[in-house]
């Protein structure tokens, strides 16, 4: 026991130290950024996010630094890593929007009702469903224990059922574009598509530093991808950063 | 009465016309008569384009005789001038093989009738090829014109279709139809129809242009139909008449740009143009965007316009324009081309942006011409001495989705809650797991209102079940007794038990129950040994009311064999 208690508190000191740390090397960043030093500064910031911890506010920040510069696809993708975590966050969707318009090519259209549903994010689409399925089943199984109950709960069951029937859709719908699309982000100042996966594949098209094509599809170390209706091309996975969603 | 009559086959190949004009389609009939033809030959000939268009069957009665013919057709297209031979052909018809003729088919170069011809007024329509001027450049850009004449007895036209449109040197962009107007010819009056051409002059050398050919389909008053001219020009519905076009060929000579005086920063732009350059904000910290906007206006090719680099940019990090097209005619040649470069600036040091210039080259006087903005006071403070642009503030205050930002908004100073990267919820086994248990508890509640609901409506299975509980606690209770021996209570309490379980079984009240009861029970075909058990049992408890003393191993023993009676009996089905 004396020993699980020992072991228990220097977990929780080395998550502190830990803690310490990143917020030490996320000060230390920001000062370099503010010095100007924005390669420096984006080094910094890009440090902590190996460890493997994100938060809106260092990606936001990753995003700006990138920016600055001159890394236009790396900073759209932070700043949409950043959307994901905090997607209500207008500070975000303003630098994600003004670097967007920087980009040479054409600009990334979302539709009505994936911005709407981009408003939560997929974790919270998922409790909202939850929630209102519990509550749901739990109206049910009331009326089930106490009869008398259940001409006062059928609008609130009806009422909650289609709550979890919508926020069920939405979490679908999230998840879909979740786990089943992908972006590419050109990150490389002048990327060329090819014809095939291959390095001596012919040219097809030549895309910028930050433009966000969807993924058709992966074949070792390169993607296909659409540039348009009916343009598509592979592009080595060097060129590019990959996001989860459309 | 119908009568067939057995007629010799026949299989003969025609054409429409023997003389046709490149551009034009002809029409090959291949009709066999008499019989079906077992195989129909498929004509090939180099240089002519034949692909079937159709089958037809006739089948006449004359004078009671039955007469069948079969035609297909085939639509020729020559893919050159000069004279052909369609072979002959050889096909099974009614068991017969059957050869036909072969047929010549002499294909002319397109051209426009001539001059005195067009000027009588005599054509019913014809095309005209006009270029701007006889002198370009390579790489310029221009307008032609196609003139469609229609003399005025056309009542109406469609189906116009350009057949070919051979172009040496030029590369043709976009069309667009002009407003048409009437002009007299001759004693004739036409409505022209025109139609502008962008080319672009690929190569210098001399080139030339057409001759453009055309289909168009006109309808001209009907010869045939007599009567009141009056009434004619209302009721006339006119003929159609398919007619081809051919314009001129037009040559021209086209000059490569020239190489004296040409700017430095010269990158191809050719037309006539105007800027204007802009660029804001211009009190900025190092690194921070500036942007440039310049506006080219004017005259030439401006989808294929870019900005030249700029010398003297040196210090500023420069992101690739933006641009941006508002052409302001349909050949797309005139309008405005808007670029934005985002410029940083990368030292302190800088204090001006330089100068921006634009080179092109006018092909009305033929020669280069640069336009250049002067150099604009830039205010750049070190990074980190000078706050950020008062837009930032203001933006991170006031909605910054609903302005136009001229930077990106300033970090954030707390870093916040450092999260683990992980999988989404609805992508974990356990969470998933865990949403069932609502739906588990819902179907739990609902078995269990089933099962009441079943046994609230189920007097018997109710009684059923307290007798079922009131036997458990009894026979407890007989142990006790046996233990205590007991014998008057033991005895007292396994009558009524008896009688208790035997009413349930027989539903009837369980204090009408005696010994007698044994014969329903036989009647409702219970098996002897039970029957005898239960006798044996009744009598041991008569026996009791007047030989009560028993001892322990002897209530213990009828224990037993009650407990025993009482699972059959539980068990037995009435």
């Amino acid at each position: 026991m004396k020993s699980f208690l020992s072991l228990l508190f220097a977990f929780l000191c080395a998550g502190k130290i830990l803690a310490a740390d990143f917020a030490s090397n996320f000060s230390a960043a920001n000062e370099l950024y503010a010095k100007g030093d924005f390669a420096a500064a984006a080094a910094g910031y890009d440090k902590i996010l190996q460890s493997g911890r994100v938060s809106p506010a260092l990606l936001f920040n990753y995003g700006n630094a990138e920016f600055k510069s001159g890394n236009l696809g790396k900073a759209i993708a932070a700043f949409r890593q950043a959307e994901l975590l905090a997607p209500r966050d207008s500070e975000i969707r303003a630098n994600l929007g003004f670097v967007r318009n920087q980009v040479q090519g054409p600009l990334l259209q979302e539709s009505r009702w994936r911005a709407a549903l981009g408003q939560l994010t997929l974790n919270q689409w998922t409790f909202l469903a939850a929630i209102a399925l519990w509550l749901t089943f739990l109206s049910l199984a009331a009326a089930q224990f106490r009869p008398a109950l259940a001409p006062k709960l059928r609008s609130a069951t009806v009422f909650l059922a289609v709550l979890a029937i919508l926020f069920g859709a939405a979490t679908g719908f999230q998840a879909v574009g979740h786990f089943s699309q992908q972006t590419a982000v050109v990150i490389s100042d002048n990327a060329t598509a090819r014809s095939g996966p291959f390095d001596d594949a012919q040219n097809v098209f030549a895309v910028h530093d930050g433009a966000e094509l969807p993924v058709l599809d992966q074949y070792g170390v390169w993607v296909q991808v659409a540039d348009g209706p009916g343009r598509t091309g592979w592009l080595s996975i060097r060129q590019v950063e990959l996001l989860s969603g459309a | 009465m119908m009568v067939l009559v057995a007629r010799a086959a026949s299989f003969t190949a025609s054409l429409d016309r023997d003389s046709i004009s490149l551009g034009e389609t002809a029409t090959l009939s291949l009709s066999f008569e008499g019989a079906q033809p077992k195989n129909v030959p498929t004509p090939g000939v180099p240089g002519l384009q034949i692909a079937n268009s159709g089958t037809s069957q006739n089948v006449s009665f004359i004078n009671g005789a039955m007469s069948s013919t079969v035609t297909v057709t085939y639509s020729v297209t020559p893919e050159r001038t000069g004279k052909f031979v369609i072979p002959a052909m050889t096909a099974d018809v009614n068991g017969q093989r059957i050869t036909s003729q072969p047929i010549e088919l002499t294909v002319l170069q397109a051209h426009a009738p001539p001059a005195a011809a067009l000027n009588s007024g005599s054509e019913i329509a014809f095309m005209k090829l006009i270029l701007p001027r006889r002198k370009v450049y390579s790489g310029e850009t221009l307008a032609a014109e196609l003139q469609i004449f229609l003399r005025d007895d056309v009542q109406n036209f469609g189906n116009f279709q350009m057949n070919s449109t051979p172009a040496d040197g030029f590369v043709i962009g976009k069309s667009a139809e002009g407003a048409r107007f009437r002009t007299q010819l001759g004693s004739r009056v036409y409505t022209v129809i025109p139609l502008s051409l962008a080319l672009t002059v690929t190569r210098a050398g001399d080139l030339s242009l057409g001759p453009f050919t055309a289909d168009i389909v006109v309808v001209l008053p009907s010869q045939n139909q007599g009567g009141d001219p009056f009434f004619a020009q209302f009721f006339n519905q006119g003929e159609q008449k398919q007619l081809t076009l051919a314009t001129e060929q037009v040559s021209t000579h086209s000059l490569p740009l020239p190489d004296q005086n040409v700017p430095a920063n010269f990158n191809g732009a050719i037309g006539d143009f105007t800027m204007t350059v802009t660029a804001g904000p211009t009190d900025v910290t190092v690194g921070d965007p500036v942007t440039v906007h310049v506006q080219i206006a004017g005259r030439g090719s401006l989808d294929s316009i870019k900005l030249p680099d700029q010398s003297g940019w040196n210090n500023f990090k420069i992101i690739p324009p933006t641009s941006k097209s508002d052409l302001s005619d349909a050949l797309g040649l005139e309008g405005t081309k808007t670029f934005d470069e985002i410029v940083m600036p990368e030292s302190a040091s800088i204090h001006a942006l330089p100068a921006f210039s634009f080179s092109f080259f006018n092909p009305d006087d033929g020669r280069y011409h640069t336009l250049t903005q002067p150099s604009e006071q830039l205010t750049v403070h070190a990074g980190g001495t000078a706050p950020m642009p008062t837009m930032i503030a203001a933006a991170k205050n006031s909605a910054p989705e609903n302005q136009t930002p001229q930077d990106i908004l300033p970090i954030k100073e707390n870093l916040g809650t450092l999260a683990q990267i992980s999988s989404p919820f609805v992508a974990r086994p356990v969470f998933l797991a865990v949403q069932t248990a609502p739906v588990l508890a819902f179907l739990a509640a609902l078995v269990w209102r089933k099962r009441t609901d079943s046994v609230a409506n189920n007097p018997r299975l109710r009684r059923r079940r307290a007798v079922a509980h009131l036997v458990q606690i009894g026979i407890g209770d007989l142990r006790t007794f046996a233990a205590e021996n007991n014998s008057e209570l033991f005895f007292t309490t396994l009558f009524r038990l008896l009688q208790e379980q035997l009413g349930e079984r027989l539903d009837c009240p369980a204090s009408s129950i005696t010994e007698a009861a044994t014969e329903d029970l036989a009647a409702r075909g219970a098996p002897e040994s039970l029957l005898n058990d239960l006798r044996e049992l009744f009598q041991l408890c008569n026996q009791a009311r007047y030989a009560p003393v028993r001892d322990p191993a002897e209530l213990n023993s009828a224990a037993a064999k009650f407990e025993k009676l009482i699972a059959e009996l539980q068990a037995l089905k009435i």
